[in-house]
């Protein structure tokens, strides 16, 4: 910790010269009395005992929140020696807020007494919470000197984005071999009827359909479509980002792919996910609770990180994008490297559904109102018009979803065709 | 209440010039002050809690000048702790501005400053009494000798006040804090 003086010693000088010059001037010595005090209060902040040793601890109520929870800090202070007064100030991160007591507070310790600092904090945007613990400034006698150091803590919250259920994902076109929700086209072990044929040497007797026997003579059994899953891999676009800090594009896109995640997930799917961005990023797709877990972590840290060099999705090894994958791909499509990137897998025959976050509602809302802006506004809408058909002439699936309206009801409009070749 | 504190300190800074010489001149300079350090108690502004002091010292002064009365040790005495008691409220009101501050925290300093004020108060009478015992050993002097003199140890003392607060505190021990972390499992 280290010690000097603060500026209100520059005040007491002031005061102590003007008494002592004024007393010279006019040879009255009540003025050189009036100077005795600050000088003894100017000596006394200098005369300092031992260091009183404090220990500090920081703990966090949680270590992973949603956007919008709450976290409480607990500091405990103890000192071996009195403190006559301490200063503990926790800086806050960007999109953090108090919601319950203040981050920052003053206390006085007896020797050996505890005390327990409590304060809640409001998450309000998707980000890694990083709580390094507080500044703690003692005081000296009067104010006149100060002493400060920095408690260290490796707090990390992370702050998940908020999702919400969704009912209608957009259906994978293929499945692969585990058991899931999906019924696939082969026949086999399931629940949903499929084509009826004679009996053979087998068959079990439960799938002998009695009204088919009955009809046409000889034993007939009813074939069944295997239920199976898919895998699903999150393409997300960092490349650029538009809108105010916590209300972005990628926040809103990472929003959604949480959102999708979470909704694959629930339906036995494999999910994996692609930051597509200044670092690619991924997480091989898998499946459970686990992976889920997995993916909102990558997803707190996606962000924009500049870079001019093109990355091309070739460089993600075929296990982490499966060719019978369903991609989607949640970009903006303001960058024309992603959507080079997106038009070459639909070229190379990956399923594909573009989610086009609209950058227009978070420019807004970066800008602020106007009717200049309403005009840009509305110009741009237009504007992006242009190059989404274009895509959509060329064979890519896109749903188009502001960011601000839940992802399902734009998701509901989509009507998928069939698969189609696609001109690069 | 760390306001009312401040302005109850101010109200006597004011106070005192006018109780020597309630003229004109006086009576500006102690408004002045009032008005500038009731601003810098309301705003928690130290600096202008400190011209409000400089203020109502030349109103002091400028009184003393004008009245001319015999040396009153005591009201100078008050005049000097009610200087530090301003300056020490207003620097901690704006220091634990927007804070969690316990009542007990502001009792303790209270104490504390007392305590000091206390101890001023001691060293002012003490240097009274010296004053009072040195006087007659200089009744025979020179007057350019007596300004010399007090010139002299009046620049002392500033030199004296300045080289405390120029010179720094000495080195923590490299053990002197602890910290400690601990995260829920």
């Amino acid at each position: 910790m280290s010690w000097g003086p603060t500026a209100l010693n520059l005040s007491f000088l002031t005061l102590v010269g003007w008494a002592l010059f004024l007393g010279v001037l006019t040879g009255r010595a009540e003025l050189f009395v009036v100077a005795i005090p600050p000088v003894v209060a100017l000596a006394l902040a200098r005369r300092q005992g031992p260091t009183p040793a404090l220990t500090v601890t920081h703990e966090v109520s949680e270590e992973r929140l949603i956007e919008d929870e709450h976290v409480t800090v607990t500091v405990t202070l103890r000192a071996d020696v009195a403190v006559p007064l301490v200063e503990l100030l926790e800086p806050l991160p960007a999109r953090v807020t108090v919601v319950e007591g203040s981050h920052h507070a003053f206390f006085t310790l007896r020797a050996g007494e505890t005390v327990r600092w409590r304060f809640t904090l409001r998450c309000a945007g998707r980000q890694r919470l990083r709580l390094g613990g507080p500044h703690v400034r003692q005081w000296g006698p009067l104010g006149l000197a100060a002493g400060e150091a920095r408690y260290r803590a490796s707090h990390a919250v992370a702050v998940y984005p908020q999702f919400s259920a969704l009912r209608h994902p957009p259906r994978p076109g293929r499945t692969q071999t585990s058991v899931g929700n999906y019924v696939s086209p082969a026949q086999g072990e399931g629940i949903e009827p499929g084509d009826i044929r004679p009996f053979a040497p087998g068959d079990q007797v439960r799938h002998v359909n009695w009204r088919a026997t009955l009809r046409l003579g000889p034993l007939h059994v009813t074939q069944h479509h295997r239920e199976r899953n898919a895998d699903v891999v999150l393409l997300l676009d960092t490349l650029s980002e538009v809108g105010p800090a916590g209300a972005t594009v990628v926040d809103a896109a990472a929003r959604a792919a949480a959102d999708l995640a979470a909704a694959y997930l629930a339906r036995k799917d494999r999910v994996g996910l692609i930051e597509y961005g200044g670092q690619l990023r991924w997480v091989r797709p898998g499946s459970g609770r686990a992976q889920l877990q997995r993916v909102l972590d990558t997803l707190v840290d996606a962000s924009v990180v500049f870079t001019y060099v093109t990355r091309d999705v070739d460089l993600v090894p075929p296990r982490i994008l499966p060719p019978q994958a369903l991609v989607l791909a949640l970009s903006p499509l303001l960058d024309p490297r992603f959507v080079r990137a997106v038009t070459d897998l639909a070229a190379r025959g990956f399923d594909l559904v573009v989610v086009a976050v609209s950058p227009v509602a978070a420019a807004r809302a970066a800008v602020g109102g106007g009717r200049v802006a309403d005009a840009a506004a509305r110009l741009w809408a237009v504007e992006r018009r242009g190059p989404i058909d274009e895509l959509r002439r060329r064979g890519l699936t896109i749903v188009e979803w502001d960011g601000v309206e839940p992802l399902d009801a734009a998701l509901a409009t989509l009507r998928r065709p069939r698969q189609r070749r696609v001109l690069a | 209440m760390l306001r009312l504190a401040a302005i109850l300190a101010l109200v006597v800074l004011v106070a005192l010039p006018l109780s020597v010489w309630p003229a004109a001149p006086v009576t500006w300079l102690a408004g002045a002050a009032l008005v500038v350090g009731s601003a810098g108690a309301l705003a928690l502004a130290v600096a202008l809690t400190t011209v409000a002091a400089v203020l109502a010292l030349l109103a002091y002064t400028v009184a003393l000048l004008t009245a001319r009365p015999a040396a009153e040790p005591a009201s100078a005495m008050v005049f000097g702790a009610a200087l530090v008691l301003l300056l020490a409220v207003v620097h901690l009101g704006a220091a634990v501005r927007g804070a969690v501050l316990e009542p007990v925290v502001i009792a303790r300093q209270a104490r504390a400053w007392l305590t000091i004020v206390a101890l001023g108060l001691v060293a002012a009478t003490a240097g009274v009494v010296g004053g009072a015992v040195l006087g007659p050993a200089l009744a025979g002097m020179a007057l350019p000798m007596v300004v010399i003199a007090a010139a002299l140890g009046a620049a002392l003392t500033m030199a004296g006040v300045s080289a405390l607060m120029i010179t720094r505190g000495a080195p923590p021990a490299p053990d002197d804090t602890r910290h400690a972390s601990r995260g829920t499992p």
